[in-house]
């Protein structure tokens, strides 16, 4: 790329973190107190039932939202200062591209926004690299589900980002396209030394991808599971099998009630 | 409306072209069977009056359409400028709103003598005019088009520590547009027939003038050569925004000229406490406004009345009793003749597209030409009802009906489609017969749209109504405000103006109400969150 290989992503500590929505009888904790951290450069899966708080979470992180009480910092900063330093990418559910705008367009624009020179050779390589060279000047409406993540991830990745939030990028994308998109784009920001934390559905995919796999209960979520995936597990299928069994019946004591997941600790 | 303009252009063409054949034919023939009468002059003797003419239309008509661009122009910055006070300030929404429908719901019938008062001779009546009959069809959609991008796109900005004026360059503008093009398609022709009623009150130049002219000769060929003319720069008009904003703005969303009302949240209390401080506020920066405006051109009194002098004229005067009797007569002669127009046109117009949701077959004929005939300014084709059904109730009515039914029919039509295709589907699987389709899916969906409708109506309504009594039947507030500016009754006429601008504005805050209470029952989840 034309950007020097920016400095190793951040160490990520959030501390006592609650977020709670709304007020009196209405009022939703997202997040109970919750303290982790993730070491700098680290790809760690964030797993969970949904509507435990993952993306409330990853949006904290991401300065979007305001913790109601503790803290997070990135090698001691508060998010908005990386925020203002262009230091943060992120992709949605839905790829969330600017339907006015052209493939190119809108890749072009996150360089904007995060205030780095107008660069249109980086822009044409990430093209290339996500493998929609040819589609440049198509419009979102024009691509498939799959192809719009895939601009998504270009959209991220084009900033050089020191942090990579992914919030469930592929989950309305088909089990297909999903695993081809698996293996083809997470070598292009694991090679960056970015801090990646994304959260998915699919246990497979965690184990396939991550550093490290935490697995959360249902709201109010506690960590139920934190699993270190070692680099030799990748290569070894049956140890990725054992990993996935492990992460599996995490899931499932953080999926049910406090009662089977006793019974499970019990057998 | 637009996603049809974007379709197939070739074919709608064709349909046009064909829905036009059908039409001349049927015409032709009635003017056969009631030829000799006052009424109807078929298309030979209306061609042969515009080939004749050429020359005087054609002056006139480069006359009104300048007024009607420059009060376009006018108008439409004025709903931006607006709108943009909003997104700046949110709290001022509901207020600026409340003002601005006030300022709209003025009678161009009384307004326009008064500002021909003010201007003198010259084109600025029709063009204030065209103004004011356009800015609140602009400023509501764009109320709602700068909020209706989804939240991941803002996200994404502030992700990059970028603050509101890049939201704005780089996601409202663009997530507004759609919205601001539908405004403005409706705002050509609504432009077209402000600036003739413009010239209905006292211009001397320009299809108004010519209206004017033939309907107090009698003259059948002239009234109906100009409101084709009239009715067909209108829909050109429409068609042409239409066509260029496709060019534009390639994958626009087919959208509704709906805001979503806020739900009925909260005790009834607090709720009448709210809008009765929304009332009030809206009532101080209305006269304040009012009275501003009056001092600082420093206008004459006798003729630019403020808010003191009605007070006075209708409280506090020796006579005063017998000023509100002479106002009450004529507002209750209008009103027995509005609601009913209103109503059925209302009502004809979503049985219809409700019957086309059920012949689907026939609906594809029928939104070409309802969208078309919506786009003619139905002041321009009230000479002809007027011609056609007498002076009587019976037009007055019918020209109201008009006037609410093509919106009503396109609203609910676009609503009909907001149906979720997927539950459609789920019914279709259970073979669920379509009435109960009709009832549980597609009604609920239309009521929005239909609600979004009546409530722009209810001005529509009056204006249509204050034009008839005025141009026609001699009774009620549209006569009276017309036989108060010839007169020089100027306290009767400022008095009038109010009881038109707050009847309407109570209308359409009652339709609202209502709106409210029907959506919180049958479908709950169409109220803004
Ligand atoms: N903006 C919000 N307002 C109110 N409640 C919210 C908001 N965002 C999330 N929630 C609630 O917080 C909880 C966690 O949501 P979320 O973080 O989206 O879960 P996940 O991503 O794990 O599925 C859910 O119960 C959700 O309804
Ligand atoms: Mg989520």
């Amino acid at each position: 790329m034309a950007e020097p290989m920016s400095a190793r992503g951040p160490e990520i500590v959030c501390e006592a973190v609650t977020k709670s929505f709304g007020d009196g009888p209405s009022m939703v904790e997202a997040v109970a107190p919750l303290s982790l951290s993730f070491a700098a450069g680290q790809m760690a899966a964030l797993v969970g039932p949904s509507g435990c708080g993952k993306s409330t979470l990853l949006r904290m992180v991401a300065g979007l939202e305001q913790p109601s009480s503790g803290t997070i910092n990135l090698d001691g900063e508060t998010p908005e200062v990386l925020q203002r330093a262009g230091a943060f990418a992120m992709a949605f559910q839905d790829a969330s591209l600017l339907p006015w705008r052209s493939v190119q367009g809108n890749i072009a624009l996150a360089r904007r926004l995060a205030r780095l020179r107008a660069d249109p050779e980086a822009v044409a390589e990430m093209i290339a690299r996500v493998g929609l060279a040819g589609f440049e000047d198509a419009r979102p409406a024009e691509l498939s589900g799959g192809m719009r993540q895939r601009v998504a991830i270009a959209r991220c990745l084009v900033t050089n980002p020191r942090v990579l939030l992914l919030d469930e990028p592929f989950g309305a994308v088909d089990e297909l396209t999903r695993a081809r998109l698996n293996t083809e784009l997470p070598p292009l920001w694991k090679a960056t030394g970015t801090t990646c934390l994304m959260v998915t559905h699919s246990v497979r995919e965690a184990v396939a991808l991550a550093d490290r796999v935490v697995i959360f209960s249902s709201r109010p979520a506690e960590i139920v599971g934190d699993i270190a995936i070692p680099e030799e597990a990748r290569s070894d299928k049956a140890a990725r099998l054992a990993l996935a069994e492990e992460v599996s019946v995490a899931l499932a004591q953080g999926w049910d009630e406090a009662g089977t997941a006793e019974r499970l600790a019990a057998q | 409306m637009t996603a049809l303009a974007r379709e197939q252009w070739p074919a709608t063409i064709g349909r046009v072209l064909a829905s036009v054949a059908f039409v001349l034919v049927l015409w032709h023939l009635a003017a056969l069977t009631v030829a000799g009468s006052y009424m109807l002059a078929g298309p030979v003797v209306v061609a042969q009056y515009l080939v004749e003419n050429s020359s005087l239309i054609w002056r006139a008509l480069v006359v009104t359409a300048q007024n009607a661009a420059w009060g376009f122009l006018a108008g439409n910055l004025a709903a931006i400028g607006l709108a943009l006070i909003v997104l700046m300030i949110p709290q001022s929404r509901m207020l600026v709103a409340s003002v601005a429908l006030v300022v709209f719901c003025l009678p161009l019938v009384a307004t326009g003598p008064v500002l021909r008062v003010l201007y003198g001779p010259g084109p600025g009546p029709q063009i204030t005019l065209a103004a004011l009959s356009v800015y609140y069809t602009t400023f509501i959609p764009l109320l709602v088009g700068l909020r209706a991008a989804p939240g991941n796109w803002f996200d994404m900005i502030r992700l990059y520590g970028r603050g509101a004026w890049s939201a704005f360059v780089h996601v409202r503008i663009m997530a507004a547009m759609p919205y601001l093009i539908a405004g403005l398609q409706v705002a050509a022709p609504a432009a077209f027939l402000g600036a003739m009623v413009g010239e209905f009150t006292g211009a001397d130049r320009g299809l108004g003038v010519l209206t004017l002219r033939a309907l107090r000769a009698l003259n059948v060929e002239a009234t109906w050569a100009i409101a084709l003319v009239a009715a067909s720069v209108s829909m050109v008009a429409y068609w042409a925004i239409g066509w260029l904003a496709d060019r534009i703005t390639p994958s626009r969303p087919e959208i509704l000229l709906a805001t979503t009302p806020a739900p009925v949240r909260g005790p009834m209390a607090q709720r009448a406490l709210r809008a009765l401080v929304l009332g009030l506020a809206t009532t101080v920066i209305v006269v304040a406004l009012w009275w501003l405006v009056m001092e600082a051109f420093s206008l004459n009194r006798f003729f630019a009345k403020r808010p003191d002098d009605i007070w006075h004229y209708l409280v506090t005067a020796p006579n005063a009793t017998a000023h509100r009797a002479a106002l009450w007569t004529a507002s209750t002669a209008t009103l027995v003749q509005v609601v009913p127009g209103y109503l059925a046109g209302l009502f004809l117009g979503a049985g219809l597209a409700l019957l086309l949701a059920l012949l689907p077959i026939l609906a594809g004929g029928v939104l070409p030409v309802a969208i078309a005939l919506r786009s003619v300014p139905i002041v321009t084709t009230a000479p002809l009802i007027v011609l056609a059904l007498g002076r009587g109730a019976v037009g007055t009515i019918t020209i109201v009906a008009v006037m609410t039914f093509f919106p009503a029919l396109v609203a609910c039509i676009q609503g009909l489609r907001q149906a979720p295709g997927q539950v459609l589907d789920l019914m279709r699987l259970y073979a669920t017969n379509p009435l109960a389709q009709l009832w549980h899916a597609q009604i609920p969906a239309m009521l929005p749209a239909f609600f979004a409708a009546a409530r722009l109506s209810v001005p529509a309504a009056i204006l249509a109504v204050t034009v008839a009594e005025w141009l026609a039947t001699g009774r009620g507030l549209g006569a009276l405000m017309a036989m108060t500016a010839s007169t020089s009754d100027y306290n009767l006429l400022w008095s009038a103006i109010v009881v038109v601008a707050v009847g309407a504005a109570f209308g359409y805050g009652l339709v609202g109400l209502i709106e409210r209470l029907v959506l919180a029952r049958v479908a709950p989840e169409q109220l803004r969150r």
